[in-house]
């Protein structure tokens, strides 16, 4: 019976997943991200603050609303290890919630803003004509307006919150996306291979899904992985003009604003906060540079 | 021409708008193609030929109706295809491939051998094992090891890559298959390879090739009759045996000079061609070819000639076919 078990055990998928990831340890794209030292900075940066944002509640040395009188504007000490804030809550527990929140905005105008401006993008400058003209001109029409301005404006309209900062930011992240795309698509739809597949009968939308798509979407994860550390800059910046996540979750953006009323006497809350949100900011940053520099099939050949 | 044609051509012209001048709305028109009628019949190779910017590919793109002609009829099987729409098309586009010159673009390269020859047979309601069996079934037609169906283009040399083309194109069974310049791209031996492999293609499966080639000896090799373009117009048209035996149109005569002799001793015929091909936005009064042609006179640079029927199944478009024969000889 157990030798059936055993044989059976050895024929299934997690027998086989310890070689799956020693082949791709192995692969070409992962000895080059390794030599690439951006690439491993950032990704562990990025691994680190993932990680902390997943397991915020279990990692964080205390309860992020615990209102401490006696701790008020504390400086780092062994209970709080990063300080404390004007009601005394714990800094460093703030610190670990506030990357969920951050990372949370930042997913998902990632996932809004990719599907929708790449699909924007591939329509534009695949069929041409009038439907790129409407498609381009918005995204002028919303080039036109400083992002922070027209994100004020939605959370004007929409009231605070967190909801406000996502649909904000995605309006004004989709255009840079859809511009990439739409340079791409035109720069590939000149391929034979387009041509090839038209005369051989396949519609549009399968053209641009499994001709078009894969072969632009290495640029596209790079730009992605830039915008991120703007995504999060911008998350920041409403949150710190009060138009962002409201109270009493944590967001770096209104920590550092938080600290600013005692930054002369007690500078730990801006200074952490300032601290999380750069070395996050940078570590997305150096990814996506180490991300290009591995992708870009012009640079790869060195 | 005969009423049988599985494809005719009739009048195709095709002008490109050039934008002239910085700010300017004014266009130029370059006609790429002018009027051209030719047929082409059930399993025969019809060689399209002539030099670079003839205007050859955009014929073939007329043909494939990858783009619409400017005016003019494109009839396959009897059906007028030359404004159907694409919903309309697509199902006839089934009988009619394509084979393109270069084998580097026109493979996706993210795309694995089985799914890029296997593209148009799921296009035209093959399921998957079917489409399995029947890659299998192109693949060992045109040389290429069935194993080799889950790699990607990237693997494979020039010549491997262009037989993954004829594989795609023939994989779907079509009754016309275009080849624009399929074996340009390759070296020498390659070439006689591809040419050959086309050939017993055409022969086994009854297809209609038209066959778009720079290469007057290439087109020698695997047509049964030839056209030969100069600036968008068809020039001559006759049997593979008629245009080399006896051109009737001087620029014809002036191509076959130029296909290089293997004999070193051979005494060239003709002086080569001098001068440029001219500009097709603003092309020469008269016949286009004056400007070249050694036997020009004064009616060539007023009067455009007629494309006529000069002999039986031989076509012309010159004042004095045959002229040139007597002249030099």
């Amino acid at each position: 019976m157990t030798a059936i078990g055993e044989e059976a055990r050895r024929k299934g998928w997690f027998a086989r997943l310890p070689g799956a990831l020693r082949q791709a340890a192995r692969s070409d794209f992962w000895l080059r991200f390794r030599r690439n030292r951006n690439a491993v900075v950032g990704g562990i940066i990025v691994t680190l603050v993932t990680l902390a944002a997943i397991f915020a509640p279990a990692l964080a040395p205390q309860n992020f609303e615990n209102i401490n009188m006696l701790a008020v504007w504390s400086p780092p000490t062994p209970e709080n290890l990063l300080g404390a804030d004007a009601l005394g809550r714990d800094i460093l527990s703030r610190l670990i919630v506030g990357a969920r929140v951050s990372l949370l905005v930042a997913v998902s105008v990632l996932a809004i803003t990719l599907t929708f401006g790449t699909a924007m993008g591939m329509i534009a400058g695949y069929f041409g004509g009038w439907t790129e003209a409407l498609i381009m001109r918005t995204v002028d029409i919303i080039f036109a307006f400083p992002e922070l301005i027209l994100a004020i404006l939605v959370a004007a309209v929409m009231g605070p919150g967190k909801l406000t900062v996502i649909i904000a930011l995605s309006l004004v992240w989709w255009p840079g996306i859809a511009r990439l795309t739409r340079s791409l698509v035109l720069s590939w739809k000149s391929e034979l291979f387009v041509d090839a597949a038209i005369a051989c009968g396949t519609r549009p939308h399968r053209i641009l899904i499994r001709h078009l798509l894969p072969n632009i979407v290495a640029p596209i994860i790079v730009r992605a992985s830039i915008g991120v550390g703007f995504i999060i800059m911008a998350e920041a910046t409403l949150s710190f003009l009060g138009i962002g996540v409201q109270e009493p979750e944590p967001t770096w953006g209104g920590m550092i604003r938080d600290g600013l009323v005692s930054l002369r006497t007690e500078p730990y809350l801006s200074l952490f906060g300032s601290l999380a949100l750069g070395i996050t900011i940078i570590g997305f940053n150096l990814l996506g540079d180490g991300l290009r520099d591995l992708l870009d099939p012009r640079i790869r050949g060195r | 021409m005969s009423g049988e044609a599985l494809l005719r051509m009739e009048g195709l012209t095709k002008d490109f708008s050039i934008r002239s001048g910085g700010l300017g709305r004014s266009r130029a028109k370059l006609r790429a193609v002018s009027d051209v009628t030719l047929d082409v019949a059930p399993g025969e190779t019809l060689g399209i030929v002539g030099e670079s910017g003839c205007g050859k590919t955009t014929l073939g793109r007329l043909v494939l109706r990858l783009l619409e002609p400017t005016s003019g009829r494109v009839i396959f099987d009897g059906v007028d295809i030359t404004h159907l729409p694409e919903p309309e098309m697509r199902p006839l586009r089934q009988h009619i491939q394509v084979v393109f010159q270069d084998p580097y673009s026109s493979l996706n390269p993210r795309m694995r051998v089985r799914d890029i020859i296997g593209e148009p047979l799921g296009n035209f309601g093959y399921n998957n094992k079917d489409m399995a069996d029947r890659v299998a079934e192109v693949m060992e037609i045109v040389g290429l090891p069935a194993e080799m169906a889950s790699r990607y283009p990237h693997a494979f040399s020039g010549g491997q890559r262009q037989r993954i083309g004829i594989a795609r194109a023939l994989a779907v069974k079509p009754r016309l298959i275009v080849c624009d310049e399929a074996v340009s791209a390759l070296d020498v031996s390659i070439q006689a390879q591809i040419l050959n492999l086309l050939r017993d293609i055409q022969q086994e499966f009854q297809l209609a090739l038209v066959f778009i080639s720079h290469n007057l000896g290439v087109v020698r090799h695997i047509s049964h009759r030839i056209a030969v373009m100069y600036l968008g117009q068809v020039v001559e048209l006759a049997s593979e045996d008629d245009l080399f035996s006896r051109p009737l149109h001087p620029y014809t005569d002036a191509l076959i000079a130029a296909v290089p002799e293997p004999d070193p001793d051979a005494v060239d015929r003709q002086e080569p061609l001098s001068g440029e091909i001219p500009s097709p936005i603003d092309p020469p009064s008269g016949c286009y070819f004056h400007t070249r042609c050694p036997i020009a006179q004064d009616m060539c640079r007023t009067t455009s000639p007629e494309f006529r029927e000069f002999a039986p199944r031989r076509w012309v478009r010159c004042h004095t076919p045959g002229e040139q024969a007597a002249g030099g000889g």
